[in-house]
């Protein structure tokens, strides 16, 4: 009897729990990423961020331990690969030593913002991901210095994703490797327009609406489109075509893409301030 | 010391190990779910009602630091340490074998239900070919843990008295 009554109790506590989360769900979902939901993460982000930080400085050598252990063989063949990749950058540094110039000059010619002209706020790189599934990091800067959400975040080299979130002093970026973050992009070879779709930390990314007909080369650059309504200005680095592959029957070909930006080894980054007029 | 002044500090310690110690310390890329163990344990150490009210709380904390929706964790958590407390009412004889086995099932039936009902409200990234990994990994890290999260949930939880929620609810 006291057994089945405790059996209802808990029945009753859990039924009341899950209607308590659908609601809170649904009230995320209502507000959109604003009201009393956003304003709870970013508390919560605000509040943590100092541990975080502490915890992140302390433990680092014992993660990168950890991660050479698992990874050994990987990191090898790495090592490898970024020997002979440095070797062939010297050289293409050389040859492309104008080319910045060159594509300011061209976009401003069709009106449109170049990266390199837009304000920049620096900001440091303070924790990994918390979750498992998804590609996120955590910047030292947040609302009281500029950054608002969707803001592109980007390093020497590339592109690294985008603000998501934003507290008074801290912003969470997702990742372009993120398997929600998309990004329209544009081949600078053909000028074919795609976007390129995170998979997974270790994963190339996958472009997307390729069309059949379009002339790809391995090792291509592609970089943001920046078309209209996008929130990245064009022109921004984003990877190298590592494979392209054209399967029977398909009506886009499979694209794969190397980011230029090693965005598992981040410390510092730039966030772009799109605020202003475009 | 009651349940009200232990298991505050509890959730607190899980959440700082959650968010700032166990990122940093990956295997294969994956970190321990110190939020999902938390419910897991309140499951073994004060049965269905405790499991399913320090889920829903520990997965609260844990909704605060992801993009997923709101109240996700709090759903799956909550479902995972009622089904674990509800288990353990059937389980006669309790060893270190069965905690561990427990916590490594539960684990990684809790990661695969937040990927599912997370695809349900449009998050269709979670399920991925890398999910059954996340699964693995987690519920391997969650077994060697769990020994120490059950000792600590038996001591801040009262397994005779009603859960989290459930005596404020049904006074």
């Amino acid at each position: 009897m006291a057994l089945s009554r405790r059996a209802g109790r808990s029945r009753f506590t859990l039924v009341f729990l899950l209607l308590t989360s659908v609601t809170v769900i649904t009230l995320d979902f209502r507000d959109g990423g604003e009201g009393v939901v956003a304003s709870l993460r970013n508390g919560a982000a605000d509040a943590f961020s100092p541990v975080r930080s502490v915890a992140a400085a302390v433990l680092d050598p014992v993660g990168d331990a950890l991660a050479g252990i698992t990874g050994y063989g990987d990191l090898e063949d790495e090592n490898a690969a970024l020997r002979a990749r440095v070797a062939a950058l010297e050289g293409e540094v050389l040859r492309n030593e104008g080319a910045e110039r060159e594509l300011s000059q061209a976009l401003s010619l069709l009106d449109l913002d170049f990266a390199g002209d837009l304000p920049r706020i620096d900001a440091r790189v303070v924790s990994a991901p918390i979750s498992n599934f998804e590609q996120t990091i955590e910047l030292d800067r947040g609302s009281d210095d500029g950054i608002e959400v969707d803001m592109p975040v980007v390093t020497g080299s590339g592109l690294v994703g985008r603000t998501v979130s934003v507290s008074a002093s801290r912003s969470v970026v997702q990742l372009i490797t993120d398997p929600g973050s998309s990004v329209g992009v544009r081949l600078s070879r053909s000028s074919e327009v795609a976007v390129a779709e995170g998979r997974g930390p270790d994963a190339l990314l996958s472009l997307g609406f390729v069309d059949p007909g379009a002339d790809v080369d391995v090792l291509e650059l592609v970089v943001t489109s920046g078309l209209e309504d996008s929130i990245f200005p064009p022109g921004i680095p984003v990877g190298r075509v590592a494979s392209a592959d054209l399967a029977a029957g398909q009506f886009q070909q499979q694209v794969e893409l190397r980011p230029v930006t090693d965005v598992a080894r981040l410390t510092l980054v730039s966030v772009i301030d799109t605020s202003g007029p475009r | 010391m009651t349940t009200a002044t232990r298991l505050p500090p509890v959730l607190l310690a899980a959440v700082v190990l959650h968010t700032a110690v166990f990122p940093q310390l990956r295997l294969f890329g994956v970190a321990a779910d110190v939020l999902l163990l938390l419910a897991v344990a309140a499951g073994m150490a004060g049965g269905a009602d405790w499991g399913a009210g320090v889920g829903f709380a520990a997965g609260l904390l844990a909704d605060c630091f992801l993009q997923t929706p709101f109240g996700l964790s709090a759903l799956t958590y909550s479902l995972v340490g009622y089904g674990v407390g509800a288990f353990q009412a059937t389980v006669l004889h309790n060893s270190r074998w069965m905690t561990l086995l427990t916590t490594l099932v539960a684990s990684a039936l809790g990661v695969v239900l937040f990927a599912a009902v997370g695809t349900v409200l449009g998050q269709d990234h979670l399920v991925a070919v890398r999910l059954v990994g996340i699964a693995a990994v987690v519920a391997v890290l969650n077994a060697v843990l769990a020994p120490v999260a059950v000792r600590v949930l038996r001591w801040a939880v009262e397994p005779g008295k009603p859960g989290l929620l459930a005596g404020p609810i049904l006074r």
